[in-house]
C-alpha cells in the first residue's frame, strides 16, 4: 500500500510590493497511516503555510500534493472542502472554536451539510465529547470552559468525522505541558492504531519522542532529522 | 440550500440577538420611512389633484364665420336670408349651416364671443367632442350680442345649461353670486348679470331686463372673475334660443355656436384642446392662460415624488450593503473556522442570504406595521388644515412592493460580502482576525 499522503516539489511565494516571497521551495515528502510526521523550524519559516497546502486551504504555486494517490492540487474548492470535511482533521494552535457555539454545536458543525441528519449528529458528537471527558460540558459555550477543555472540544471536532488524516498546527503551543500530554494521548492512540497518518507543525513545544519522523524547515526546504 | 443551512441562518440571528435586533430595526425604520414618506407624497398628489388637476382645465371653442359673407351680393345676402347658400359657400364650407341664419341688425347683432364672429355648429357635433376620450366635460353655449334698440344699449348674452360642469368652470357658477340668486333650469325667464355690467347700467335683481323685446327677470349678479367667456347676461339655454330666434332670418335648429369643455386635468389639457381642435379642424380655442405652469407643477411634482423616492430607495440599499458587509466582517474568523473544517463556499454563501432574507422580510413587515400605524394615528390632512380625506394613501399593493423592495436590497447587499467572503483566504483570516 503506497503513503497515506506524498507531496513532489511544492513551492509556495507570495508577492508583495512586487517582491517574491519564497516559503517553500520544491518540498517534497510523504506519510504514510500510523506515522506521526513532526515538522519543526522557527516562527515564520512556513509551517502554517505548509499544513495549509496540505489541507487545500491554500494553493501551491507549483509542485503536486496527492492524497490517497489522488492529486488533489488541481481540485476545486468544493472538492477541496469535502476533502476536508470527510477525510482531514484540523487542529488549530488558538483552538479555533466559535465563540458563540456550544461545545456541542462546534463539533457537530463538521457533520454539517454532509448528509447526516441531526438526530445522528447529535449523537455522534455527544458520543466523541463524552469519550474526552466532557459529558457534562455539552451545552456550554467555549468562554465557560478551560483552556483544556477547549483544546479537547477542538480535538473533539477533528476525530468526530473519522480522518485518515490530522493535521495539527502547534497542538501544544498554547497550554501547559499537563494539558499537553493529554491531548497528544487523546490523539496518539488513533495514529498508533494505523487508522491515520498526523503531521504536527511545531517550533519545539511538541514532545519529539513521540514522532515518527521529525522534518526541520528551514529557507523553504525540508530535512529530515535523526531522532 | 437545505434544512440546516435554514437552522444555521436563524441560529445565528438568534444567538446574536443585538446585531439581529439593530438590523432588524434598520430595515424596519426604514420602510416604515419610506412607506411615511410614500403616504405622504401620495397624499400630496391628492391635494394636488384636487388643486392644481382642476386649475386650467378648461376651453371653449367655435368657429370663425365665414370670411367670405362681406363678399356676399345683395342678391346672394337676400337668398342667404331665404335659406338659399350660395354656391361659393358650399363650396367653403362642408355642412355650412350658419350663414343662412343672419341678424336682421347684421352691423350690430350677431354670434360674437370675444369679437370673433363665429359659425353655428349643431348639437350633435357638441356631443361628438364629449365622446372624446382626453374631456371630462362638455356643453354647447349660444353666444349672441344684442342690441336694444329702444336705448341702443349693446350685450352679450350668454344661453348655457348651467348645471353642466363646463360650464361652471367657462362661464359662471353658483359661488360667483353676489346678490340675489342664481340660475334655475326649472324657472325660465331669469337671467344674471355680469356684476360691472349691472352696475353700469343701474341693474339689480328683481328688475326687468329686455332682451329681443322680451322681458327677463334678474334673478341675480355674479362676478364670474377669469373665465374664457365673459358675457354680460347669463340665461338658460332655451330663453338665449328664443331670444336669438327673434333676431335672425330663419330659426335655430338645435345649433350653437360656442362649445364649452373640460379636460379630464391639467396633464391631459393639451391633449384635450388638440383632440377637439382636430375633430373641429379648428385653431379657435380660447384657454385660461395657466394651464402650462399648472400641468408642468403637477409634473414637476411627479418628478419630485419619484426623485426622492430613488434617493431614500438607494439610501437603503447602501444600509442593507453596509449592515450586510458589517454581519460578514465581524463573522470572518468563524467564517473561516467553517469553511477549514470543510462548509463549502455554497453553503456558508446560502447561509448569509438566508440571514439576510429573514431579518429584511422581519424588518420590512415591521417596518409596514409601523409605518402604517403612524399614518392612521397622525392626522396629516388636519394638521396641515387640508380639507381632503387621506383615503388611497394606505396601499397594500405599495406596502408589497416596499417590502419586496427591501428584500431584494437585502439579498443584493449580501452579494457583495458573500462573493468577498469567497474570494478571501481562509488562511489569512484565520491569522489576521
Amino acid at each position: 500500500m503506497g503513503p497515506l499522503l506524498r507531496v513532489e516539489k511544492l513551492s509556495k511565494s507570495y508577492h508583495t510590493r512586487g517582491n517574491e516571497i519564497k516559503v517553500l521551495a520544491e518540498v517534497s515528502f510523504s506519510v504514510s497511516a500510523g506515522e506521526l510526521l513532526l515538522i519543526t523550524g522557527r516562527s515564520g519559516v512556513g509551517k502554517s503555510t505548509l499544513l495549509g497546502l496540505l489541507s487545500g486551504l491554500d494553493r501551491a504555486s507549483s509542485g503536486s500534493i496527492f492524497f490517497q494517490e489522488k492529486e488533489i492540487t488541481g481540485l476545486s474548492l468544493a472538492e477541496l472542502a469535502e476533502l476536508r470535511a470527510g477525510s482531514i482533521g484540523m487542529i488549530f494552535q488558538s483552538f479555533n472554536l466559535i465563540p458563540g457555539w456550544t461545545a456541542r454545536e462546534n463539533v457537530e458543525a463538521v457533520l454539517m451539510h454532509r448528509g447526516i441528519n441531526a438526530a445522528e449528529r447529535q449523537k455522534r458528537a455527544t458520543e466523541i465529547l463524552s469519550e474526552l471527558g466532557l459529558k457534562d460540558r455539552l451545552e456550554n459555550l467555549p468562554a465557560e470552559l478551560s483552556v483544556g477543555q477547549q483544546q479537547r472540544v477542538a480535538i473533539a471536532r477533528t476525530l468526530v468525522n473519522d480522518p485518515v488524516l490530522i493535521l495539527a498546527d502547534e497542538p501544544t503551543g498554547d497550554v501547559d505541558a499537563e494539558t499537553a500530554a493529554e491531548i497528544v494521548e487523546l490523539l496518539l492512540p488513533r495514529v498508533n492504531s494505523g487508522r491515520a497518518a498526523m503531521i504536527v507543525a511545531s517550533h519545539g513545544l511538541f514532545d519529539a519522542k513521540l514522532a515518527s519522523r521529525i522534518v526541520c524547515l528551514k529557507d523553504g526546504s525540508l530535512s529530515e532529522t535523526a531522532q | 440550500m437545505n434544512v440546516d443551512v435554514i437552522a444555521c441562518a436563524l441560529r445565528e440571528l438568534r444567538q446574536n440577538r443585538r446585531r439581529t435586533l439593530a438590523v432588524v430595526s434598520g430595515y424596519a425604520i426604514t420602510v416604515a420611512f419610506i412607506i411615511v414618506l410614500a403616504a405622504v407624497l401620495l397624499y400630496s398628489r391628492v391635494v394636488q389633484d384636487i388643486v392644481i388637476g382642476g386649475t386650467g382645465t378648461y376651453f371653449v371653442t367655435w368657429l370663425p364665420a365665414c370670411g367670405d359673407i362681406s363678399s356676399l351680393t345683395e342678391k346672394e345676402l337676400a337668398d342667404l336670408a331665404k335659406g338659399i347658400i350660395p354656391a361659393k359657400c358650399q363650396e367653403q364650407c362642408e355642412n355650412c349651416t350658419g350663414c343662412n341664419k343672419k341678424p336682421y341688425d347684421i352691423l350690430n347683432e350677431g354670434f360674437v364671443v370675444n369679437t370673433n364672429t363665429t359659425r353655428l355648429l349643431t348639437i350633435e357635433l357638441a356631443e361628438k367632442v364629449a365622446r372624446l376620450d382626453s374631456l371630462k366635460n362638455v356643453s354647447p353655449c349660444l353666444m349672441f350680442r344684442f342690441r336694444d334698440p329702444t336705448n341702443n344699449l349693446i350685450f352679450t348674452a350668454a344661453g348655457v345649461n348651467p348645471q353642466d360642469y363646463a360650464v361652471v368652470r367657462n362661464c359662471v357658477a353658483a359661488g360667483d353670486l353676489v346678490e340675489g340668486s342664481y340660475l334655475d333650469a326649472a324657472q325660465p325667464g331669469k337671467i344674471l348679470v355680469e356684476s360691472g355690467f349691472a352696475i353700469n347700467n343701474g341693474l339689480k335683481p328683481g328688475m326687468k331686463f329686455s332682451i329681443a323685446e322680451e322681458e327677463f327677470e334678474i334673478a341675480g349678479l355674479v362676478r364670474t372673475g377669469v373665465r374664457p367667456l365673459n358675457p354680460d347676461i347669463m340665461m338658460l339655454f332655451a330663453d338665449a334660443e328664443r331670444a336669438i330666434n327673434k333676431r335672425i332670418h330663419n330659426p335655430l335648429e338645435k345649433e350653437a355656436n360656442i362649445i364649452l369643455a373640460v379636460s379630464h386635468d391639467a396633464t391631459h389639457h393639451i391633449k384635450a384642446m388638440e383632440d377637439v381642435k382636430k375633430l373641429l379642424k379648428t385653431d379657435s380655442l380660447l384657454t385660461t392662460g395657466c394651464y402650462w405652469p399648472a400641468s408642468e407643477a403637477l409634473g414637476l411634482s411627479e418628478r419630485m415624488v419619484w426623485g426622492f423616492m430613488l434617493i431614500v430607495m438607494c439610501g437603503s440599499v447602501l444600509f442593507a450593503a453596509k449592515i450586510q458587509w458589517a454581519a460578514v466582517v465581524e463573522r470572518c474568523r468563524n467564517l473561516a473556522i467553517l469553511r477549514a473544517i470543510g462548509w463549502p463556499n455554497r453553503v456558508i454563501a446560502w447561509q448569509l442570504l438566508c440571514e439576510s432574507l429573514f431579518q429584511s422580510v422581519a424588518g420590512s413587515l415591521v417596518g409596514v406595521l409601523v409605518g402604517s400605524g403612524l399614518i392612521i394615528a397622525v392626522p396629516v390632512n388636519s394638521l396641515l388644515g387640508v380639507d381632503a380625506a387621506m383615503t388611497g394613501v394606505l396601499n397594500p399593493v405599495l406596502a408589497i412592493v416596499v417590502i419586496a423592495f427591501a428584500v431584494l436590497a437585502g439579498l443584493l447587499a449580501s452579494l457583495f460580502p458573500v462573493l468577498r467572503m469567497s474570494a478571501r483566504s481562509p488562511l489569512d483570516d484565520l491569522r489576521r482576525f
